[in-house]
């Protein structure tokens, strides 16, 4: 399939990556408002050529694929010219700002008979995909419980503190935190599809005015099942930590820096259970060190679910059926993430 | 002249907007919009505009350039990741000179650096001048050798398309206050303590005030349009020298284990061919064992500054052990400010960059 790519920015990494090596993929263009990334980016990952007008190399280049990586406020009018030039859209999260944009933009691919798939990257990292088969196994039980968090240093350097020229995330409905959220909606989601009550703290626990939160903690009940929602810029270390909890067993990992804790009855009783859960997970965080360590050495990043989409989602579209981001993967994303803009600081 | 300095409140703009001020130029000084420069006092200065403006947004950019006689593009971000840097040295390099052809102001002194030499390609003991190879496929380098080769394409890009006056300095290493340690020496090891790779090593080091002064007589002088120039004072030093001269005006004193150029060079090969042959050549390697950066810090080679100096009548005006003292003590910054009273330099401690480390 002829793919193109919009805006070059940190994530255009991956992506790029991913189709320079795919034997599905054949990179036609690259495309950026900076001539000299677009032409950097097009001759690193040795795409045909490369564009300063979306437009026209749309026009020119013909993508059946188009990956749209800019700031998502651009998001929705990019997605429906490339749908109208007959691309399939691989967007970076959140395709939409809210939940009537999203299912506007649907309608629209829909009626064009072209694909609209949001990033999902982190569904498909290994620690969770090893979480789902444990559910599928019947490992876990029945899921009532499930917590996900991240901590970021946000406010401590780079881009989003940035006051020279700030970030075009803190203009957006959650500020800069609606850059991450969408990983936290479709990973509580996963496990608690249709949450019946939402509430949701939001915080800007420094005042200051470059950041219009920088801290989130919400709730989400569905009948007697729970999930919480964190982010926290204040807490150390970095981490984006998913525990999922059944009725049988229960489950922890880090998607930053990914190990696997699994508490499950063991082998020798009520009594002798736990001591042979801490020493089978002992012996995990220890096989898990030394694979974390191998992922630095060999340059692997908590990316490697985002190249685990993408080949599954040519795959779809080559074949065409759904990919495995569906719509109702993201019109849940996207209705909760409303939700909980709209629950905000009713709790 | 009317000379416009980006990057002008860093560790070398500074000194770049005191030249022009002594030689008698109206400077408009560009700085960030958060930048804080009351400690420059440059607040009420005739010679110096100050303009606050971030140059990876287009936004007034034309405005910062219209009227100058001359731009001396020194902005650029040495920390972060790629995009980080890219976005701090490439792209605010393209807006400024898209507003320039806007503006239609041609002449450009263009700040690039020794890094963009391909010293992998030279051999021991060989000169390193103006022709000496550029690196062409600088995946192995850092991200500042990455950004700065694009940078330096932009400005000849500027040259042939909007028939620009361009004028490429490329500064060796540059020291002075705050700024006195350099990678290439080799790696610090704790607080006291470092790596001295190849002391006997000439390192190529220019003091920033001799620095800017030829940067200044760069934008003045009609003979350097079309010019490359590498710029490196007189006497170099070794690898060991510097750091005994160092030594003599610090305390404590920092301690060298010496790792012999040739001991360094198989290493770094040895890495890469283990890498090559077990891992694919995916493994992060540090730099200093990466042969492309390591030649490009300690390759024992010799220099020249003939070029800069017979065609800028340019001479260092401080030599290393002046320099390096005037940079340990409390400099009188009579010489960087316009006015008399002395200022502290606590600026920009990160130097000329355009934006932080990125997360």
């Amino acid at each position: 399939m002829k793919s193109a790519v919009i805006g070059t920015g940190e994530i255009s990494a991956e992506h790029l990556k991913f189709l320079a090596d795919s034997k599905s993929a054949d990179l036609v263009a690259v495309c950026d408002l900076s001539r000299a990334a677009a032409r950097y980016a097009a001759k690193t990952f040795r795409a045909i050529k490369s564009y300063t007008d979306y437009k026209q190399m749309l026009d020119q280049a013909k993508p059946d694929v188009v990956h749209i990586l800019t700031p998502p406020t651009t998001h929705v009018a990019l997605a429906t010219d490339c749908i109208d030039a007959g691309a399939h859209v691989i967007c970076e999260k959140p395709v939409a700002l809210s939940h009537d944009q999203f299912t506007s933009l649907w309608s629209h691919a829909k009626d064009k008979g072209r694909a609209l798939v949001e990033d999902h990257n982190y569904r498909f990292n290994r620690p969770v995909l090893k979480i789902e088969k444990l559910i599928a196994d019947g490992v876990l039980g029945e899921v009532m419980e499930v917590d996900v968090r991240m901590a970021l240093a946000i406010r401590d350097g780079g881009r989003f503190a940035d006051e020279n020229l700030p970030n075009p995330a803190h203009k957006l409905p959650a500020g800069v935190i609606h850059d991450f959220i969408t990983h936290l909606s479709y990973l509580a989601l996963r496990f608690i599809p249709d949450p019946d009550k939402v509430s949701a703290a939001w915080s800007n626990h420094q005042g200051d005015d470059l950041f219009k939160y920088d801290d989130l903690d919400a709730i989400l009940v569905a009948g007697e099942k729970h999930a919480r929602l964190r982010f926290s810029c204040r807490t150390g270390p970095d981490c984006f930590a998913l525990t999922v909890r059944g009725t049988r067993a229960e489950v922890q990992t880090d998607l930053f820096h990914p190990f696997m804790r699994l508490i499950k009855p063991r082998k020798g009783g009520d009594k002798l259970s736990p001591v042979v859960n801490q020493l089978a997970n002992g012996l995990n965080l220890v096989g898990a060190s030394f694979g974390n360590l191998r992922n630095k050495l060999m340059q692997r990043s908590p990316y490697e679910g985002l190249h685990t989409f993408l080949s599954w989602t040519y795959e779809a579209l080559q074949q065409d059926v759904e990919p495995p981001v569906t719509f109702d993967d993201m019109d849940r994303a996207s209705r909760l993430i409303d939700q909980m803009l709209l629950e905000g600081n009713r709790v | 002249m009317k000379l416009l300095v980006t990057g002008a409140s860093g560790f070398l703009g500074k000194h770049i907007v005191a030249q022009a001020v002594q030689r008698g130029h109206d400077v408009r000084a560009q700085v960030r919009p958060a930048s804080d420069i009351k400690a420059l006092r440059w607040e009420g200065q005739p010679d110096i505009e100050i303009v606050r403006a971030d140059l990876r947004s287009k936004e007034r950019l034309t405005e910062l350039v219209q009227g100058v006689d001359a731009v001396i593009s020194n902005a650029a971000c040495k920390a972060g990741d790629f995009y980080t840097q890219f976005a701090g040295t490439v792209i605010t390099t393209e807006n400024l000179l898209h507003a320039m052809a806007q503006a239609d102001v041609q002449r450009l002194v263009a700040v690039s650096t020794f890094s963009v030499y391909d010293c992998l390609k030279m051999s021991d003991r060989e000169l390193l001048d103006e022709e000496s190879p550029l690196d062409d496929d600088p995946v192995d380098r850092d991200e500042y050798a990455q950004t700065k080769l694009v940078q330096e394409e932009l400005a000849h890009e500027f040259a042939k398309e909007h028939e620009g006056h361009v004028t490429i300095v490329r500064p060796g290493v540059i020291y002075g206050k705050d700024n006195l340690w350099t990678a290439r020496l080799g790696m610090e090891l704790g607080t006291n303590r470092c790596l001295l790779v190849g002391p006997r090593t000439v390192l190529p080091i220019t003091y920033v005030e001799n620095c800017a002064q030829a940067i200044v007589l760069a934008a003045e002088k009609e003979q350097a349009v079309g010019q490359t120039y590498n710029i490196i004072d007189d006497d170099l030093p070794t690898h060991r020298q510097y750091l005994s001269a160092l030594n003599r005006h610090q305390e404590p004193r920092m301690k060298s284990l010496p790792m012999p150029w040739l001991v360094m060079r198989f290493l770094a090969s040895l890495a890469l061919g283990v890498n090559k042959l077990f891992l694919s050549r995916r493994a992060k390697v540090p730099s200093i064992l990466r042969p492309a950066a390591l030649h490009a810090r300690a390759k024992p080679l010799k220099y020249t500054n003939r070029l800069v100096k017979e065609s800028l009548s340019w001479s260092p005006h401080y030599g290393m052990e002046e320099a390096i003292a005037r940079s340990a003590e409390d400099i009188n910054h009579a010489a960087l400010a316009p006015e008399s009273d002395p200022v502290q330099d606590d600026t920009e401690h990160d130097t000329d960059q355009e934006v932080r480390t990125c997360v």
